[in-house]
């Protein structure tokens, strides 16, 4: 407990120096910021075009798949706010600059992703909050007390498994010399969390299930919202899967960490 | 008892025979060629606290891989070592907290702040109070003149002040034992002399152990009682610096580009040296790198001027350089025998 009120406190105060420094270039802030906020909204785009010509995607609809999308976005921040740094793990380790990360008195995980905070994620945040919210007052959805806990839960499990997909791939860069393709693979990937995986065909409804299980980013649990009655057993399992596979991420990384020898200088 | 015990200390690197090619490369997936690559090969040494040992060898010696397993960051393939009477590798988090380490020319510090906010999150990294950090602060200031650049971005730094920064950085903690790895490297004479003086200075009013790695004698004569010479992972001297320098101190090596250079000049140049000095004058000739002939000169037997005028009055000479003795000529005249 001791420990976690430390670096909870060292966050802060990292975070809050980059923050300061990120926004003396506020014209650079504004963009990006306004940037994230358009490209955040292309997606939805998208589905208004394509359910002006349908009526409903394998049964679910425009407002349905608002609530998906906005449920994604949520769940999909916290990777991008905190965990931005994974960039330039591949590059780091080719050059021998991911050395200076094992000589301070911390988790190198904590250390090497307080190095980046992307404020610009924020926007994402809200952006996917306020469409959360538009899309359940006209789906109707009440919020219980019991509703809103679950849907924290079921949020901070879908970031737990957002979060170890990417960093599993991010990981091949300890012992692969060009890990783009993996990195690569996995972020494309991601884009197809928020349709619903009843539109791919067995084999990559499987793999987006079991394998690598992006279904649980926002598909399924938003299910537990949209249609209680349908949601079958396997989504009460997500909060256990986005611990498992942070665990295993860790786990991968703590190899990678070990493996590493660092560039001879 | 010693801060840093080293015993039959061993570091092997496999490496990947790699084949040409695309299909190679394929190949090489399924290879078991391995080539062993001995970086450290059966090292003992002792240092004790308080201590500031120079560990030098050429290119490719094994140092900083030494270093890497003192800090704890690489598992030895055989032999003990402690720091401070533990494994380092065991618990890194808690050597880290008792080491400091600057790298090279690579910055530890944050790089997009402003240098004191870096200073500031290392205080609470390693848990500094205000009273001890304010009178380190004050040390770095008085050495350094740190306050100059509290407010500047670190990577608007140039490279000396950099280092001059990371340096002090590594010193904020009060560690034990701090590792400078080529910290002089790339710099100009005037940073290298303020280093060394703050590196000194700092030794002296905490008592910090310091291992320094180093391409430069110059910095083990101003800094080190003890010099440690590694090559091919192996040790091939640990004893007092004094008994190095006074070897090789004297030394020094003339870089001539001479005209109408061809297979005769070196030879030539060997028998009239020899004809002019005598046989044993301590000069030797050398063509290392294209273009350049090394003459090395043992100033206590000949004068530099004495040579140089002579080769300048028998040939044509149209530029000239003066260097100290490099590290590969004092471990190749350690190899013979030279300090016996
Ligand atoms: N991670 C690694 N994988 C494979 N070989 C390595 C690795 N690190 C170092 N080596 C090899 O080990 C040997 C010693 O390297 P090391 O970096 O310790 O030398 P050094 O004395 O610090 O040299 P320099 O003066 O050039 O910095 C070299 O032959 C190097 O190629
Ligand atoms: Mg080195």
């Amino acid at each position: 407990m001791r420990t976690l009120a430390r670096y909870l406190r060292l966050y802060f105060i990292i975070e809050a120096q980059y923050i300061k420094a990120r926004m003396q270039y506020r014209a650079d802030f504004l963009v990006s910021s306004i940037g994230m906020f358009f490209s955040s909204l292309a997606t939805l785009a998208v589905f208004w075009i394509l359910f002006n010509s349908i009526n409903d995607l394998a049964g679910w609809t425009f407002m349905e798949m608002v609530f998906i999308y906005a449920f994604y976005m949520i769940a999909i921040s916290p990777m991008q706010i905190l965990f931005d740094h994974f960039w330039q793990l591949r590059f780091h380790i080719r050059q021998g600059t991911f050395l200076k990360y094992y000589f301070r008195p911390l988790n190198m995980m904590f250390y090497y992703m307080s190095e980046m905070f992307d404020l610009k994620g924020l926007t994402q945040l809200l952006v996917g909050i306020g469409l959360l919210i538009y899309a359940s007052t006209q789906l109707e959805i009440s919020w219980t007390a019991a509703r809103v806990i679950l849907l924290l839960v079921t949020l901070f499990s879908a970031a737990l498994v957002q979060v170890a997909v990417v960093l599993i791939a991010t990981c091949a860069a300890f012992w692969v010399v060009d890990s783009w393709p993996v990195l690569g693979l996995a972020w494309k990937l991601r884009e197809f969390a928020p349709y619903p995986m009843s539109i791919f065909d067995g084999a990559f409804r499987f793999t987006f299930t079991y394998i690598i299980p992006i279904g649980f980013v926002a598909f399924y649990p938003s299910q537990l919202f949209l249609r209680p009655e349908q949601v079958s057993p396997l989504v009460y399992a997500s909060p256990l899967i986005g611990i498992a596979l942070f665990a295993l991420m860790y786990w991968i990384w703590t190899q990678g960490v070990n493996s590493y020898t660092g560039t001879g200088s | 008892m010693s801060l840093i015990h080293i015993q039959d200390l061993s570091k092997h690197f496999k490496i990947l025979n790699r084949r040409q090619g695309l299909g190679g490369a394929f190949r090489d997936l399924f290879s078991g060629d391995y080539r062993t690559v001995r970086a450290v090969d059966g090292i003992a040494l002792d240092i004790q606290p308080g201590e500031i040992v120079g560990y030098i060898g050429p290119n490719g010696a094994g140092k900083s891989t030494t270093i890497k397993m003192m800090t704890g960051i690489l598992k030895p393939t055989a032999g003990t070592i402690t720091v401070n009477g533990q494994v380092p590798y065991a618990n890194r988090i808690r050597q880290a907290q008792i080491m400091g380490v600057v790298f090279g020319q690579r910055t530890q510090l944050w790089w997009d702040l402003p240098v004191i906010e870096s200073f500031k999150i290392l205080k609470e990294i390693y848990r500094v109070d205000q009273a001890t950090f304010d009178r380190h602060m004050e040390v770095f200031e008085k050495l350094v003149g740190l306050k100059e650049l509290y407010s500047q971005q670190v990577r608007t730094l140039s490279l000396g002040q950099r280092m001059l920064c990371d340096i002090s950085a590594s010193f904020l903690h009060n560690p034990q034992v701090v590792f400078l790895d080529e910290p002089t490297i790339g710099l100009d004479v005037s940073i290298k002399a303020k280093i060394r003086s703050v590196v000194s200075e700092l030794n002296r009013v905490r008592g910090t152990t310091i291992i320094l790695t180093t391409h430069d004698l110059g910095d083990v004569e101003a800094l080190c009682r003890r010099i440690i010479i590694l090559d091919k992972g192996k040790i091939l001297f640990d004893g007092p610096t004094k008994k190095v320098t006074s070897l090789f101190g004297a030394y020094r090596t003339l870089k001539l580009q001479i005209d109408d250079f061809d297979d005769t000049t070196l030879s030539s140049l060997r028998e009239k040296l020899a004809g002019r000095f005598g046989r044993d004058h301590g000069v030797t000739v050398a063509s290392i790198e294209e273009l350049w002939t090394d003459v090395t000169i043992d100033q206590a037997r000949t004068p530099l001027s004495d040579v140089l005028n002579f080769i300048m009055k028998t040939f044509p000479v149209f530029d000239v350089r003066i260097v100290e003795i490099s590290m590969e000529k004092v471990v190749q005249q350690v190899y013979e025998g030279a300090l016996g």
